[in-house]
């Protein structure tokens, strides 16, 4: 009798965890060289100084990825309207940061438009990434 | 065997029910954890009416300033949740376009319209310490300094 639930369960289990399969950050930056070269023909490889930059800047907005994330990557961030405290961003932080590819994009689709009013490009987001991989708590 | 069936049912029901008089409105599902609530806690779906959810979820890509867009069936899922735990009571329903539970009429009757200085609303656990648990009962209302919250009735 306890062998349909079981079996019902352990479908779900198995549903969640196979829903993305897992990643790295540099396996997931991997995949974003084809298009950085493909927007800019002189791309010569992501830099962690231009993620810094990008990172910390401004973009014409009252918003920079440093308001919710803090200027420190490794350290927890607070959300600037809600006040609610985000997990550090820098993957030597937090292990949990892009391991799936659905939530990098998710997060990248809704911050980048509010911070750019428009997406990020691939070179933004490899360059990001970049710099977050060069950030040690 | 008809009771191990039966138990979710009755979870459910105690949750929703029984535990409502004490105003603790767990359990959320995971899906509904993992969308709504890494901007902010996750709010009870029994505090508002099925169309203000429907209002929320339908512009998610403006919502409240800010872009919380997701993808069709993670969205159709989320708001399927809210619809089904949505509250039916007149004073529960919207009162403005963005569909804030701060601003129902209930909301109001039982906060007031003035916030504590520098302090949201719509941020629960300033004052409701429990509130990140589904907890909202009284016992657990710790008030900051210069709210003095209007008549209760
Ligand atoms: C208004 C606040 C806010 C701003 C501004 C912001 N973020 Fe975020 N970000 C969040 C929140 C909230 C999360 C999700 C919470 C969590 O997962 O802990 C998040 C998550 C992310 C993630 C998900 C990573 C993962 O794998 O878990 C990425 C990537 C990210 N942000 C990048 C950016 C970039 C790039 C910028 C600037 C263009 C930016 N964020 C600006 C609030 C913000
Ligand atoms: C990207 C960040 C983000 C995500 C994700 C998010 N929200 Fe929000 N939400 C906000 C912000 C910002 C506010 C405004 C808070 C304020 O006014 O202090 C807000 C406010 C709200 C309010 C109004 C609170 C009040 O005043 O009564 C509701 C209801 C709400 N969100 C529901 C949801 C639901 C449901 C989801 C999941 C589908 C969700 N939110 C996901 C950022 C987010
Ligand atoms: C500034 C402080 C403050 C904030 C913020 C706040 N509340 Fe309250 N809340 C109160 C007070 C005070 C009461 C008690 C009113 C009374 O005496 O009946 C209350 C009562 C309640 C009750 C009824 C509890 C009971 O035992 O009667 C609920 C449910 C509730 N609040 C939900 C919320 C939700 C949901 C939010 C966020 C959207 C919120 N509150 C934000 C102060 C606050």
């Amino acid at each position: 009798m306890k062998l349909p639930i079981l079996s019902a369960l352990t479908l779900v289990l198995t549903g969640f965890a196979s829903h993305a399969a897992a990643t790295t950050a540099r396996e997931y930056q991997a995949t974003l060289v084809a298009e950085a070269r493909a927007g800019d023909a002189a791309f010569q490889g992501f830099s962690a100084a231009r993620g810094d930059t990008f990172f910390h800047q401004r973009h014409n907005g009252d918003w920079s990825c440093a308001t919710c994330h803090t200027d420190n990557p490794a350290a927890s961030g607070l959300h600037a309207v809600t006040h609610k405290t985000i997990r550090p961003l820098a993957p030597a932080a937090n292990a949990e940061r892009f391991t799936s590819p659905e939530k990098i994009e998710k997060w990248f689709k809704r911050n980048c438009n509010d911070v750019l009013k428009r997406a990020c490009t691939a070179r933004e987001k490899g360059d990001l990434i970049d710099f977050l991989l060069t950030v040690k708590p | 065997m008809k009771i191990l069936r039966l138990l979710p049912l009755l979870l459910a029901a105690a949750a929703s029910t029984t535990f409502a008089g004490e105003h603790v409105y767990a359990p959320y599902t995971e899906l509904y954890v993992r969308e709504c609530a890494s901007c902010h806690l996750a709010y009870p779906p029994e505090l508002m009416t099925a169309p203000g959810w429907k209002r929320v979820m339908s512009q998610l890509d403006r919502h409240f300033g800010s872009d919380a867009s997701l993808d069709t069936p993670t969205r159709d899922g989320v708001a399927a949740f809210l619809a089904q735990r949505a509250s039916s009571r007149e004073k529960h329903a919207p009162s403005e376009n963005s569909a804030r539970i701060s601003k129902t009429v209930w909301f109001v009757r039982e906060h007031g319209t003035a916030p504590p200085p520098k302090i949201s609303f719509a941020n629960c656990s300033a004052c409701h310490t429990r509130a990140e648990q589904a907890d909202f009962n009284e016992r657990s209302l710790r008030l900051p300094a210069g709210f003095r919250h209007s008549e209760r009735d």
